[in-house]
């Protein structure tokens, strides 16, 4: 019996297998042919092969050992400045053995270091540049100070298209057996929106039940693995009930621990459904907007989101003043 | 964030339990005695007041004696039907790894009217059989609903602590948070709070956090006027507030640090500010607090403080236009950070279980257990196989195992694949 996680197993091993990113590709293939790679930022949505391409660009250029070449780091779990200092600092110095003269550095999720560590970085950047290159994989470039943006060179990941993203899919789902309707990749490309960790995820998560997989699956699968029913809090809200609309905000993030981005990404794609007038959903949208970068900044989630509840409130209730008159 | 000190000093073993020592004595022997076979009582009931350390000696002795510890509270077994689903834990001593076991049905007390009839009858019929020792906690063990079980029981009762005993658990605290508390100050608070340890510390943490030195008079207004009396005042200043200056003033007489405040005040404004776009303009302005907060933790300028408690207070009481004053509302403590210590421990089980994801996904363990661990979920409870494949490929212990199949026939399933 043999079983992994499929965003695994299905990994790219070397550029040639990655899909799409193709300007993206050609430029770290010329890297490995002239065996040189500058420090660079990987910057883009989750899911569209930034970690991916940082593998296999190391892969490509140090052949099969490359582990004994590489380090991976998550900023998310160690996001501190002590980190940088000895952790990366040991690395980046001792000179590597072989063929090609740097070492590479993976500091993945770099967005989410603190801004002490990336200071910190910046001289380690430049002082071991010759023993050992960077690799930042980060959702927002904008969240990596500018000094080190300019030390490297960038490079934006972009959601896959919708061809790549099915062809894939029915590719994995053939060789794993499945039968993957249409409307079933269909509603994946819906519910991920071309992030391909996700949608593997609900690939199997969907193959899981053992029958074939249709739309309807896909949906049942979308929700059961979003404990975040932004619907119906967006309903709660809109009936005038705030209290009980933050309880059910406090719940998705504290005891199933919704990320506040993705409720975010929800609220968004549901306040162009709702009923409100349509004025009020750019106004709305703007708000979304504002607390999605808040957010992003690091601030508290549920105080920023029950922000938004109330807005929710006040639509609703002008909405209902509108129609007395 | 505002994390409560009745957590970060809730005792760990036995040894820091304050209070009680004949008490906790007979316990502990009762549950050694296990050892040598089934005692006459197969289950010990704790009995006492609040905030006694009725829990956090079952905590504490499962932790000193390695021990499995199933730990239920009484919404998790009102139903016949719901006890019953622990009968198969009490049947064993050792677990599936070895391990003793002890399980403890907490707050019992907490079981009311019919619906929870049937749970006090299945727990009965579990101590009867039991192969492991089953502790009950309640607050009153004399309440007429308990007598089958406590027929059944080794009775161990726990006393008020004494003010010596709490005023030592105090003192401790304040070493470890490098606070230099008069001696009169923390008598104060430990007599005040009459036996009841987790409110002492309660006290201590609102009246003493963030300061260097705690004196006589910091704590001696307790007397006169009532903490909560003077948390009460300092609301009704923001939330009623007519005044911007008088507003923020609020923040000089609250004994309650700026972090604590902003929760209280975010707890209460919407039932105090119910028309809609004062609401708005509140939810805004608290909103607009947090973001500083963000700034001078980015930035280390605490000089923007002044920003966050404007908003915070001004925005709130300005934000009152439409909201008439009149009728009554009470005021409560923040719900937020008493469910948030009640997550606490789901939410490290998920993150242990991203640590697992890490070691394989090249993901970081806090998006793993955001974005993968639902997925897992999903396999687990529908694909034994699958399920039992990943198990071995993440290396998850059977506790992950249980967490993510979320029953026990499922995880038998998953587990007797494993072999
Ligand atoms: N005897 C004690 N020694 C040290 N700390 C204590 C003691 N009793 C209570 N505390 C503190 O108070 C908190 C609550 O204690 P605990 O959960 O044991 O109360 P309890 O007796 O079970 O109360 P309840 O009847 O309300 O459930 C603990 O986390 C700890 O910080
Ligand atoms: N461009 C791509 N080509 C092939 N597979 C991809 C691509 N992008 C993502 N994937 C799939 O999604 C998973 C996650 O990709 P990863 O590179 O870790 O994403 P991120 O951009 O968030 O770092 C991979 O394991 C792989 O299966
Ligand atoms: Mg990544
Ligand atoms: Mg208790």
């Amino acid at each position: 019996m043999s079983f992994e996680m499929w965003a695994e197993k299905y990994r790219p091993k070397t550029l040639d297998d990655m899909v799409n990113q193709k300007e993206i590709v050609e430029r770290l293939k010329s890297f490995v042919k002239s065996r040189n790679v500058p420090h660079c930022i990987f910057a883009g949505p989750p899911g569209t092969g930034k970690t991916t391409a940082a593998l296999c660009l190391a892969r490509d250029l140090y052949g099969e050992a490359y582990r004994e070449h590489i380090m991976e780091l998550n900023a998310s779990d160690e996001r501190g400045i002590d980190v940088v200092r000895e952790t990366v600092k040991t690395f980046a110095r001792v000179r590597s053995i072989g063929e090609v003269p740097f070492k590479i550095m993976i500091l993945d999720e770099a967005d989410n270091m603190t801004a002490d560590a990336q200071q910190a970085l910046r001289r380690t950047m430049e002082r071991y540049t010759e023993t050992c290159r960077f690799i930042l994989c980060a959702n927002y470039s904008g969240k990596i100070i500018e000094p080190i943006q300019s030390r490297c060179a960038p490079f934006r990941f972009t959601h896959l298209p919708r061809e790549e993203h099915d062809k894939y899919l029915q590719y994995i789902a053939q060789k794993e057996g499945l039968k993957l309707l249409d409307d079933g990749v269909n509603a994946i490309y819906e519910v991920c929106s071309g992030d391909l960790r996700r949608a593997i995820n609900t690939l199997q998560a969907a193959a899981s039940l053992g029958k074939p997989i249709d739309a309807k699956t896909v949906y049942s699968i979308a929700g059961k693995a979003n404990p975040a029913d932004v619907q119906k809090m967006i309903e709660t809200a809109m009936k005038g009930n705030f209290l009980e609309a933050r309880k059910q905000l406090r719940d998705m993030i504290q005891k199933y621990g919704v990320a506040g981005s993705d409720i975010i990404r929800q609220i968004h794609t549901e306040i162009f459904r709702t009923e409100v007038p349509e004025p009020w959903k750019i106004k709305l949208a703007d708000i979304v907007g504002e607390i999605d970068y808040r957010l992003v900044e690091g601030a508290d989630e549920e105080v920023q989101l029950s922000a938004l509840l109330a807005r929710l409130v006040e639509a609703a209730h002008e909405m209902k003043d509108a129609k007395k008159v | 964030m505002y994390f409560p000190w009745t957590e970060k000093y809730k005792p760990k073993t036995l040894k820091e339990v304050v209070g009680n020592p004949d008490a906790i004595q007979k316990f502990v022997e009762w549950v050694k005695s296990w050892d040598k076979g089934v005692p006459k009582k197969r289950a010990a009931f704790i009995y006492g007041p609040p905030g006694t350390g009725k829990t956090v000696t079952v905590e504490a002795l499962a932790n000193d004696l390695k021990m499995e510890l199933v730990e239920k509270n009484a919404s998790d077994y009102r139903t016949e039907e719901a006890v019953k689903r622990f009968a198969g834990l009490a049947s064993q001593y050792g677990s599936l790894f070895g391990t003793k076991r002890i399980i403890l049905f907490d707050e019992l007390d907490g079981l009311t009217g019919t619906a929870d009839k049937g749970g006090v009858k299945a727990i009965t019929d579990i101590i009867k059989t039991a192969q492991c020792p089953i502790v009950l906690v309640a607050n009153n063990a004399y309440d007429p609903r308990f007598i089958n079980i406590r027929n059944n029981c080794l009775l161990i009762e726990f006393k008020k602590p004494s003010p010596t005993e709490v005023l030592k658990h105090l003192k401790g605290i304040c070493q470890k948070e490098g606070i230099a508390a008069e001696e009169n100050a923390l008598k104060f608070i430990a007599q005040r709070s009459e036996g009841d340890i987790r409110s002492a510390v309660n006290d201590l943490q609102a009246l003493a956090q963030g300061k260097k030195r705690l004196t006589y008079d910091d704590v001696s207004w307790l007397g006169y006027r009532d903490r909560q009396e003077t948390i009460f005042t300092v609301m009704r200043m923001i939330l009623y507030g007519k005044t911007c200056e008088g507003a923020k003033r609020a923040v000089d007489m609250a004994d309650v640090d700026v972090d604590m405040l902003f929760e209280w005040i975010y707890e209460n404004a919407p039932a105090h500010l119910t028309d809609p776009h004062d609401l708005a303009r509140a939810m805004d302005a608290l909103s607009m607090a947090d973001v500083y907060r963000g700034r001078i933790r980015n930035t280390q300028d605490w000089s923007l403080m002044r920003y966050v408690v404007d908003f915070m207070t001004a925005g709130v009481a300005m934000a009152r236009v439409n909201t008439k004053t009149s009728g009554w509302t009470p005021f409560h403590f923040p719900e937020r950070i008493q469910a948030l210590s009640r997550t606490r421990e789901e939410r490290a089980m998920q993150l242990e279980i991203g640590r697992k994801l890490k070691r394989r996904c090249h993901i970081s363990a806090k998006r793993a257990s955001k974005e993968v661990l639902p997925y897992l979920r999903i396999i687990f409870k529908n694909n034994a196989e699958m399920a039992a494949g990943l198990s071995k490929w993440l290396d998850l212990n059977m506790e992950m195992i249980e967490y993510l199949a979320g029953s026990k026939e499922k995880t038998e399933a998953i587990s007797r694949l494993l072999g």
